[in-house]
């Protein structure tokens, strides 16, 4: 609170023009002045205040050597810069993202190029584009099974920016009259070599992946591929569409040849098993007459753990954990460590989902402030996420969010064995 | 007692509304001002393009946070692009992308004659009456009464009503300007509505010129790129 007030009282002093009242109106003609570059970003201060759930099997696997009590804090300041310049066809586009956090952990810092590249455009048809870029494929809100050439994001905060690969692609556009009104290509190469998108899977391969897209009788419709060697030959294809004014419906379905899943089972033998996976999602967008929009959506995830996969590894952790506890000998953790990060550590690692977000845009009159809710539910185990936030941009380039996310299940269930039982988190975004 | 009609033909007067207030093929800067019963005030500033009776394509240049950000309509789909987002979503015309009293049709307007039919005119003196009819049930208002100068056959009112003909909006044409071109239009549109007691939205126009564009333009994939066109 007195950090929103500090910054409310800097806002008036430093800015005083976003107050301001009863000038006669006014369009200067330099405002819209086009040059040749163009530079902006914002600058963010984050707290996050945290209980731990220390009965979990995440706390015990990640807070095993270290007691930071109940509850703990953090604190983060980000900077994302993004610059362009363009000349004739040509433009250059870079975006920096650097982010500091303090935390129960200590310091850390991290600084990305998020997508730097350059694009040429003969034509308004043809585009061509080679560097580090974010392509977001798919329709989904939450979750997009077909963002094949994409990192994924966290349904949590969906809308956060994204580091991007670095591919070369390109878009050709036609338009059209009739039932058929628009085509596109999108063909993307994706290098993946030792120190080239070595986080994107295999190196040593060149990758392709291509997208077409076609509005059809008024539906987005994309196919979309990705092979190459880096991940295994994977096919997709989704839609959206307004059925009537106010009811949008979209949807994905992803299938994933040779898949290969890593699993360990309650006594610590590790398991690998390839198989084809579906992935799909089915969602909807509702605007209600008072202003309400509601997000809905069904996500199945064909790569997921199923009940007793999950329940195993968090039993391996409680025994890992044990083992800890009596000798000190931290060997099986360390194992249970290893296979989070791209499996068991995945977001939503499990098979179904629902996500239902609910959102009143300027309730009793109150300009800018949106109120929402979002829930998050694992079908398998019937452990969820619900997390309230208010969003006010009252004041021209400033955007406070308070956000806290409570989580529930049984022992052995996804969100039941998250490090944490509750979080709450206060954002503040000034945009330059 | 209701006025009796005219002998007029309604749509062929609204079809004249729409080329005074502008070519079928422009370009043109807006600005949109926010204005809250306190007097303070939020700015938005846009670029926006249209192509014959179904395309039109706007993108917000300031203030920062929202710059980049731009929407599309391609006869009744309408999509939004945020550029931290990075991909087009599909949104209806009745959202507002900026908050206030202006929704997304006011910013994607297409011609009138595309979205009515005129039901009825009415002799009001110095004015035409029209009396407008949404042509579908995607239209963002059902009815609207449009006041006409009869000298210069621009709006100078219009009211935005629902079905069942509740006022939802009204809007103030002011301040007729030469663009140049044979462009002769008002400049500035007032916006208020009963639904935001004490609130005032107002439209600045600038640099309203005739331009030809690509129909790929109007495309989902080309959104990202509009910056390109100015």
């Amino acid at each position: 609170m007195r950090l929103l007030l500090l910054l409310s009282a800097l806002t008036l002093i430093f800015f005083p023009q976003f107050v301001s009242s009863e000038d006669e109106y006014s369009f200067d003609l330099d405002e819209i002045e086009k040059k040749p570059y163009s530079f902006g970003g914002y600058i963010e201060a984050r707290s996050v205040f945290f209980g731990f759930d220390r009965d979990a099997a995440l706390y015990k696997l990640k807070m095993f050597n270290r007691d930071e009590g109940k509850t703990a804090e953090e604190y983060n300041a980000a900077l994302q810069l993004d610059g362009s310049y363009e000349k004739g066809m040509a433009r250059f586009y870079m975006k920096i993202n650097a982010d500091i956090q303090q935390s129960y952990t200590g310091w850390s810092d991290n600084t990305s190029i998020f997508e730097g590249y350059l694009s040429l455009k003969p034509s308004h048809s043809i585009s061509i584009e080679a560097g580090k870029k974010t392509l977001k494929w798919g329709k989904g809100y939450a979750w997009t099974p077909v963002a094949f050439v994409d990192r994924t994001k966290n349904p949590d905060d969906p809308d956060l920016a994204l580091e991007g690969f670095t591919v070369l692609s390109a878009d050709y556009i036609r338009s059209y009259s009739g039932a058929l009104k628009t085509v596109s290509l999108t063909p993307v190469l994706i290098p993946v070599y030792d120190d080239l998108n070595e986080d994107f899977g295999e190196a040593n391969h060149l990758n392709f992946a291509g997208k077409l897209y076609l509005l059809l009788y008024d539906t987005d419709i994309d196919f979309m591929v990705l092979t190459g060697g880096s991940k295994s030959t994977r096919y997709g294809f989704d839609f959206s569409r307004n059925i009537s004014p106010n009811l949008e419906i979209h949807g994905e379905f992803a299938f994933i040849n040779n898949f290969e899943k890593k699993f360990i089972n309650s006594s610590g033998e590790l398991f690998k098993r390839k198989f084809n996976a579906k992935s799909y999602l089915l969602g909807t967008r509702y605007l209600t007459v008072h202003d309400m929009t509601i997000i809905f959506e069904y996500y199945h995830n064909g790569t997921g753990y199923t009940d007793d996969e999950i329940e195993d590894y968090f039993s391996f952790i409680d025994s890992s954990h044990k083992t800890f506890t009596a000798t000190g000998n931290k060997t099986l953790l360390q194992k249970a460590l290893n296979l989070m990060e791209g499996n068991y550590g995945r977001v939503n690692p499990m098979r179904d989902y629902l996500y239902v977000r609910v959102s009143q845009k300027e309730p009793f009159e109150i300009l800018y402030f949106t109120p929402s809710v979002t829930g998050i539910i694992n079908l398998n185990d019937d452990s969820f996420s619900l997390s309230p936030e208010l969003l006010y941009t009252g004041i021209t380039n400033l955007e406070m969010r308070l956000k806290t996310s409570f989580l529930t299940g049984q022992r052995n269930s996804e969100y039941g064995e998250k490090l944490n039982d509750y979080r709450a988190e206060l954002r503040v975004r000034y945009y330059f | 007692m209701a006025a009796p009609a005219y002998a007029i033909d309604g749509n062929q007067l609204l079809e004249q509304v729409d080329r005074n207030l502008n070519p079928e093929s422009y370009e043109s800067y807006k600005k949109l001002i926010n204005i809250e019963p306190d007097g303070s005030k939020k700015e938005f500033v846009l670029f926006t393009v249209k192509k014959g009776k179904d395309k039109v394509a706007a993108m917000f240049i300031s203030p920062a946070s929202e710059k980049g950000r731009s929407t599309l309509r391609l006869d009744e789909n309408m999509w939004l692009y945020i550029p931290n987002v990075g991909k087009p979503i599909r949104i209806t015309s009745l959202q507002s992308v900026v908050g206030g009293v202006f929704n997304n049709s006011d910013l994607l307007r297409l011609d009138y004659t595309s979205e009515y039919d005129v039901e009825k005119v009415e002799d009001k003196g110095s004015e035409h009456l029209l009396h407008l009819k949404a042509k579908t049930k995607s239209v963002a208002y059902d009815k609207l009464k449009m006041w006409v100068n009869k000298d210069n056959l621009l709006p100078s009112k219009i009211e935005s009503l629902t079905e069942a003909s509740m006022l939802i909006k009204t809007l103030y044409f002011k301040e007729i300007k030469d663009f140049g071109g044979g462009i002769v239009r008002p400049s500035v549109i007032e916006t208020d509505s009963p639904l935001y007691k004490g609130y005032k939205s107002v439209m600045i126009f600038a640099k309203v010129k005739e331009q030809t564009f690509n129909d790929e333009v109007f495309t989902l994939t080309f959104m990202p790129k509009m910056e390109s066109l100015r």
